[in-house]
């Protein structure tokens, strides 16, 4: 016996959370070509057919790309600072892909770790996960690769499942995601459906042995001559949150800011003295795979990544880090 | 047509005229096609030709990753031919440096890509040598600006009201600028700091100073491939901008990038007879 | 209740230093009464005026953008306002895609001579912006349901 909800109840769902004040995020079509989670302003704007993978991540709703954390006012000879306001509000971030619910928890550590990010941390308590089951994926998908799934939980605070009925079964995973949907459910013997994830395309071991030992090798360059060294795979990626602190203002004040950052750009390690020590494309690709398959798991427990493709298909020249993986399988670099 | 390619590259990279060949490659059927640098003559297999090429190859000209496998063969279509003119006008290369393949080209995408809707340039006009012909006589008669005119029936407001939205979802990851073959500044103006000049941040006044300045710094000089269009990985229609800046290049000064080898740089140069009504 | 003063727009005006600047001078030297809205910012030349200068005064919330400099074939450094020319004729028309408020940006060429012509043109633009009103550049962003992050960063 498992509790359902039909998608008209969620849509109807949707716009009571709003009416109470709480931001609802949900994947959108915004063009014929593009869909992106977004705040909804009503229910109808869900998109729940198709094969649905959002162009851009549910991070920038925990870690925004541009974050004021405090302004600076000059007073005479006098300095002024002034704790930025961040005005946080509750958000339900709904049919989020499993596979960017789990970067959720994958990145907690690293914004508690020689630090407690307060802005990171009070977005996260204020937020809750309803992630919605996987029935397509399509090339670039390979989160059964970093042991995750189609049906993954881990993230959640709940999770929807497709009986194909146009009605979902809602399986809370702790108490949040319970209360969310407390009284809005009723009793249903319909059984999910759980189409098999994509097959898997590389083993992490292998990887992260090819990552230990092949440092100063040749495929580095060779499979990542094509990168142009823009953000697109960084800022599309659930996992990725380098950023960098800014200063915007001009003579009377403004802001200190995070603003998203990219280990591609040429600039990314640039120093103060003129020397960069990774001032070639290939060391920029080669860190980028180090650090999420290599680096991150020694030092935090878990792979810096969730397969989810986005950083594949939205590369300009469809390299992404599934193109390397595979190549570093196979010897072939193409 | 890909065979008589394959021979010309292959030929090229035996006798040691070249050393790399840029072009189109495919992992395999219904995979994307993407650029691949060919050094060997024994992998010239993985050179493909077909309604996928999308890349405009000029713009690796800029990187120096590129730049220091020796001397290039590049496979252009005509519209990404047209970045090679802008780029030797603007002292960016030498042609004899640069072996150019032209490639016949009927348009990329299904359907169609817009630019390739009103292309007059499907035979590229200055390579070394052509592959390919044309298999039926292109229509070109399709008027150049229709979405620019629908666009601009919209009041000043709503148009405004449209690029908050639409510049709005940009993230600044400068995929456009990467794409792009005129955008080869080694340091561009928006990572500039002490003082900073454009604002980095993905803020509606972050993102219009940014789409404002690359617009403006490619005015005259973007040759219309869309590839910063088509990079954007949140849509953004920025082939409308350039479009606006390409038409008034066109009618005001009948001026078209990429065009004409001989003619002057558009805002590098002036002319006594510059008409405007606008000055008082 | 003390009354909402009035609105007085914020005009800046970039400059050139050999004709426009010792125009505005001239009106000043020969007491010619202009309003005190506009912000003098003093270039070399037109030629040097980057367009991004005029996106700035707007982003710090100008009303009105005023470029002036010298007459066509009277420029000190040669050739600048010409070069200057045809970078406006290219620019107006950006930003007229963009839905910028084209009336709410001016160009004129201003002789050192020219004093009164300054005051006259200074007095109208004033006038004409005070009429339109403050000037929203980027109008308030987006919908209610995301302010938070499409938050106006005009301050």
């Amino acid at each position: 016996m498992s509790e359902v909800i039909s998608t008209t109840d969620l849509r109807q769902l949707v716009g009571d959370w709003l009416s109470q004040g709480k931001r609802v995020v949900g994947p959108r079509q915004v063009k014929p070509d593009l869909i992106l989670y977004e705040p909804l302003v009503n229910g109808e704007q869900l998109l729940l057919d198709g094969f649905v993978r959002p162009s851009n991540s549910i991070k920038e709703f925990v870690f925004p790309r541009h974050e004021s954390v405090y302004a600076y006012l000059f007073q005479g000879k006098e300095l002024d600072l002034v704790d930025a306001e961040v005005p946080f509000r509750e958000q339900v971030l709904l049919a989020a892909r499993p596979c960017d619910a789990a970067a959720l928890p994958i990145l907690d550590p690293l914004f508690n770790w020689d630090y407690e990010d307060e802005f990171y941390n009070t977005r996260r308590r204020t937020t809750t996960v309803v992630s919605l089951a996987c029935l397509a994926h399509d090339d670039a998908c390979f989160c059964t690769s970093v042991g995750l799934g189609p049906a993954e939980t881990r993230g959640s605070d709940a999770i929807l499942l497709s009986t194909g009925d146009d009605e979902f079964v809602v399986q809370p995973v702790n108490e949040k995601g319970r209360a969310l949907f407390s009284g809005h459910t009723r009793g249903s013997a319909a059984e999910p459906t759980f189409p098999p994830g994509p097959k898997k395309k590389f083993k992490p071991g292998h990887v992260q042995t090819f990552l230990r030992e092949q440092f100063e090798s040749s495929f580095w360059q060779e499979q990542t001559l094509r990168c142009l060294g823009c953000g697109a795979c960084a800022y599309t990626c659930p996992t990725c949150h380098c950023f960098d602190i800014v200063d915007e203002g001009n003579a009377t004040g403004g802001i200190r800011a995070k603003n998203w950052d990219s280990c591609q750009f040429s600039m990314f390690t640039l120093h103060a003295s003129g020397h960069n020590p990774r001032n070639v494309q290939a060391q920029r690709q080669r860190q980028r795979l180090l650090h999420k398959f290599l680096v991150y798991p020694e030092k935090f427990g878990k792979i810096l990544c969730t397969g989810c493709g986005n950083c594949t298909r939205n590369c300009p020249v469809s390299l992404g880090v599934l193109s390397v993986l595979e190549a570093l399988g196979t010897g072939q670099s193409i | 047509m890909i065979e008589s390619l394959r021979k010309i590259c292959r030929d090229l990279l035996q006798s040691n005229e070249v050393q790399v060949v840029i072009g189109y490659g495919q992992s395999g059927p219904g995979k994307p096609v993407h650029p691949v640098f060919v050094r060997r003559p024994e992998d010239i297999h993985q050179l493909v030709w077909n309604e996928h090429c999308y890349t405009n190859l000029v713009a690796y000209l800029k990187r120096k990753e590129v730049q220091s496998l020796g001397k290039a063969a590049i496979i252009v279509k005509g519209c990404d031919e047209r970045a090679l003119v802008v780029l030797e006008k603007e002292s960016q290369l030498e042609r004899k440096n640069l072996h150019v393949i032209g490639v016949a080209c009927e348009g990329m995408g299904e359907p169609r890509l817009r630019k390739c809707q009103t292309c007059k340039v499907r035979l590229p006009r200055f390579a070394n040598e052509v592959v390919g012909q044309m298999a039926s006589a292109v229509d070109d008669s399709r008027p150049r600006w229709n979405e620019l005119e629908e666009f601009l029936k919209q009041s000043p407001a709503e148009r405004m009201a449209y690029w908050v939205e639409e510049l709005g979802r940009c993230l600044k990851c400068y995929a456009c600028r990467q794409v792009c073959p005129l955008c080869y500044c080694e340091r561009c103006l928006v990572d500039k700091n002490r003082p900073t000049c454009i604002n980095t941040s993905a803020t509606p006044k972050g993102n219009f100073a940014w789409h404002i300045t690359r617009a403006f710094h490619l005015a005259g000089r973007c040759v219309g491939c869309d590839e910063c269009t088509r990079a954007c990985p949140v849509g953004i229609d920025l082939r409308l901008l350039n479009q606006s800046l390409a038409r008034a290049a066109e009618e005001q000064f009948n001026y078209r990038a990429g065009m004409d080898p001989q003619a002057e740089i558009l805002l590098g140069s002036y002319s006594l007879q510059d008409k405007e009504s606008f000055i008082g | 209740m003390s009354a909402t003063p009035a609105f007085e727009p914020k005009i800046v005006a970039f400059v050139c230093n050999w004709c426009t600047y010792l125009g505005a001078d001239l009106a000043g030297t020969n007491r010619l009464e202009y309003p005190a809205n506009v912000r003098i910012i003093r270039l070399p030349c037109t030629g040097r005026i980057d367009f991004n200068l005029l996106i700035k005064a707007f982003e710090m919330k100008a009303d009105a953008v005023l470029v002036s400099g010298c007459h066509p074939g009277d420029c000190h450094y040669t050739s600048g306002n010409y070069h200057a020319r045809r970078r406006w004729m290219l620019f107006r028309e950006l930003l007229a895609i963009l839905g910028v408020d084209l009336d709410r940006i001016h160009f004129t060429w201003i002789s050192a001579a020219e004093g009164k012509k300054w005051q006259q043109v200074i007095t109208e633009i004033t006038e004409k912006t005070r009429e339109m009103g403050p000037y929203a550049y980027l109008s308030p962003a987006r919908t209610a349901t995301d302010e938070q992050w499409r938050e106006e960063a005009v301050s």
